[in-house]
């Protein structure tokens, strides 16, 4: 399956235009600030419906505007003509209204319409992942797992509503009795968050290896969850759940003081760590500026490998003027891995033409400026 | 401002009507028979100087008990707990029910400010404690809302050292809906909630 056709209006810069994208990819080469990136920023909204940059909805409508629309077809790679999917997402600025639609039809909440596209996005930007806070990784968690875990979006977001309320509870000094009535459903949807995160980084641990070697041509690295649970020993879910229950009831008294929740999902992190010549560092403090970019590409690379098998086909990569900050030997071997396991559609980005380095004569070029796509 | 225009600003601020509906509504009344306004104007007038909460069990009534509470055939020792007075008719309405009611008038909202002190926990306790073991079973009908299974959770906590048996409305498929189009934590509960038959 791929992307054939992608329909904008409004959508940042890009006015209105009704684009063919061929099976294999395009490269899009322009200059800074004119479109490229809000072009691949639109394509993956049709993914999780939101921007990938962190942008707010009402951020994403064109200045003047009121509403965006985006509109994806996909179709199968047999080359059947007849669109396999169509997924489309608008907003409107005043209503503050989105409205998301799978082959026409609204599905009875968003999430039930993710990963429809089945895409990756790489960026510079990436590198946060690995150099900054525990909530970005979360939020990376988060998005992989609601795009390949059933339920899981569920479970988090039911943890987050109780989360705000046992919160204000706490905050408000009500009594034990009462910010204890949140913990049930607190410890039924936290561990069912806790283990599917706990899970997914354990069974992708050796994957995560494999891509830092290959990408850094040399040492692995290493990733493990870290929970603000003790969870030693703890197998299933009703361990995870039972082992939350203790770590409030241990952290009853810091919550008063703090008047918040102190353990579960929302204060968990991952650590990545290499090991090099007997040294264990942990790249978020210790790593330097090429090895946390390594790390990065190797969690976007572990995600596509999720997308791969849950979703049964191979992702949409989407990079976004990626190898600007790679090193010579470091994105060759990318470039290497890309070539080899990535066989699906590739839309990539460069300001100039003698920076496409992957599929360099098989993608057709496309040029964009103040936000126009010429084929 | 005109009568009119008073009627229809009056319309417009119930549930579900917007100022057309509101505008028909007025001219309908007033192309109408004269009585049928009256009638009309009666009517509110009674519900607003004549429903007020059961002292009991705060369902709405017209006179100090409600025709729950004051059925000698309703079961005292078996009381429901609801979120709202509404909730009442919507249990009644099923002819299934044959104990008495408790309106909390509300649910644990910590956001909102709204904690037991804001409902009528207090009283709920006291009916069950005053009656002397006569209450066996207090069946906790809140909804199935975050909130409404919060409440549950620390109602329960609070009856069950008095004595009674509580027991949590089971939740299931709507009757009436395909299996097929029922979402995955609604048939989980249902399955963790099914009955031996
Ligand atoms: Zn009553």
């Amino acid at each position: 399956m791929h992307l054939s056709r992608l329909t904008l209006r409004h959508f940042r810069n890009l006015g209105t235009q009704d684009l063919e994208l061929p099976p294999e990819g395009v490269a899009i080469i322009g200059d800074n600030a004119q479109g490229k990136s809000n072009l691949l920023e639109a394509i993956y909204y049709l993914e999780t419906f939101r921007s990938f940059r962190g942008a707010r909805d009402d951020q994403l409508v064109a200045f003047g505007e009121g509403v965006f629309r985006v509109t994806g077809e996909l179709v199968a790679v047999d080359g059947s003509e007849q669109p396999a999917a169509q997924v489309a997402a608008a907003y409107e600025k005043k209503g503050k209204r989105k409205k998301v639609t799978v082959d026409g039809v609204e599905p009875e909440r968003v999430g039930d319409a993710l990963g429809r596209v089945a895409a990756v996005v790489f960026s510079p930007a990436d590198v946060e992942l690995v150099s900054g806070g525990p909530s970005v990784r979360r939020r990376y968690l988060d998005i992989v797992l609601s795009l390949s875990a059933p339920g899981y979006l569920h479970a988090l977001q039911e943890f987050r509503k109780i989360l705000v309320r046992r919160n204000a509870a706490l905050k408000d000094g009500q009594p034990g009795a009462v910010v204890m009535a949140w913990d049930h459903g607190l410890v039924r949807s936290g561990a069912a968050v806790v283990e599917a995160r706990r899970d997914w980084v354990q069974s992708r641990c050796r994957a995560f290896d494999e891509y830092y070697s290959a990408v850094s041509g040399g040492v692995g690295a290493r990733m493990a969850y870290r929970s603000s649970v003790h969870l030693d020993g703890a197998r299933g879910e009703q361990d995870i759940a039972e082992a939350y229950r203790d770590a409030l009831v241990a952290s009853s008294e810091r919550e008063q003081r703090n008047g918040t929740t102190v353990v579960g999902p929302h204060r968990d992190d991952v650590v990545l760590r290499l090991e090099d010549e007997g040294d264990d560092l942990d790249l978020r403090d210790y790593g330097s500026g090429g090895q946390r970019r390594t790390a990065a590409l190797a969690l976007r690379l572990v995600e596509a490998r999720t997308i791969r098998e849950t979703r049964g086909r191979e992702p949409m990569i989407l990079l976004d003027d990626v190898f600007a900050e790679l090193d010579g030997g470091r994105s060759e071997r990318v470039l290497g891995l890309m070539e080899r396991e990535e066989t699906g559609q590739v839309v990539l980005t460069a300001p100039k033409e003698g920076d496409i380095r992957i599929r360099r004569d098989a993608l057709p070029r496309w040029r964009i400026a103040d936000g126009r796509v010429a084929a | 401002m005109s009568v009119i225009d008073q009627l229809t600003g009056e319309f417009a601020r119930l549930p579900g009507i917007g100022p057309k509906t509101a505008l028909r509504l007025v001219h309908h009344l007033m192309k109408g028979p004269k009585d049928d306004a009256r009638r009309l104007s009666r009517a509110v007038m009674e519900l607003a100087e004549r429903i007020r909460p059961c002292a009991r069990c705060g369902n709405f009534s017209e006179h100090e008990l409600c025709e729950v509470c004051a059925n000698p055939r309703r079961d005292s020792g078996l009381i429901c707990v609801v979120e709202e007075a509404f909730d009442v008719g919507a249990i009644e309405r099923a002819g299934q029910y044959r104990g008495v009611f408790h309106v909390l008038g509300g649910r644990l909202s910590p956001l909102d400010g709204i904690g037991p002190e804001e409902l009528s926990v207090a009283p709920l306790l006291e009916r069950v404690r005053a009656s002397g073991g006569e209450v066996r079973e207090v069946i906790i009908a809140t909804n199935a809302s975050v909130e409404g299974e919060a409440t549950a959770v620390y109602l329960e906590q609070q009856i069950r050292p008095l004595g009674p048996k509580v027991s949590r409305l089971a939740r299931g498929i709507p009757v009436g809906s395909d299996l097929e189009y029922v979402d995955g934590t609604t048939i989980a509960e249902a399955l963790a909630g099914r009955r031996e038959m």
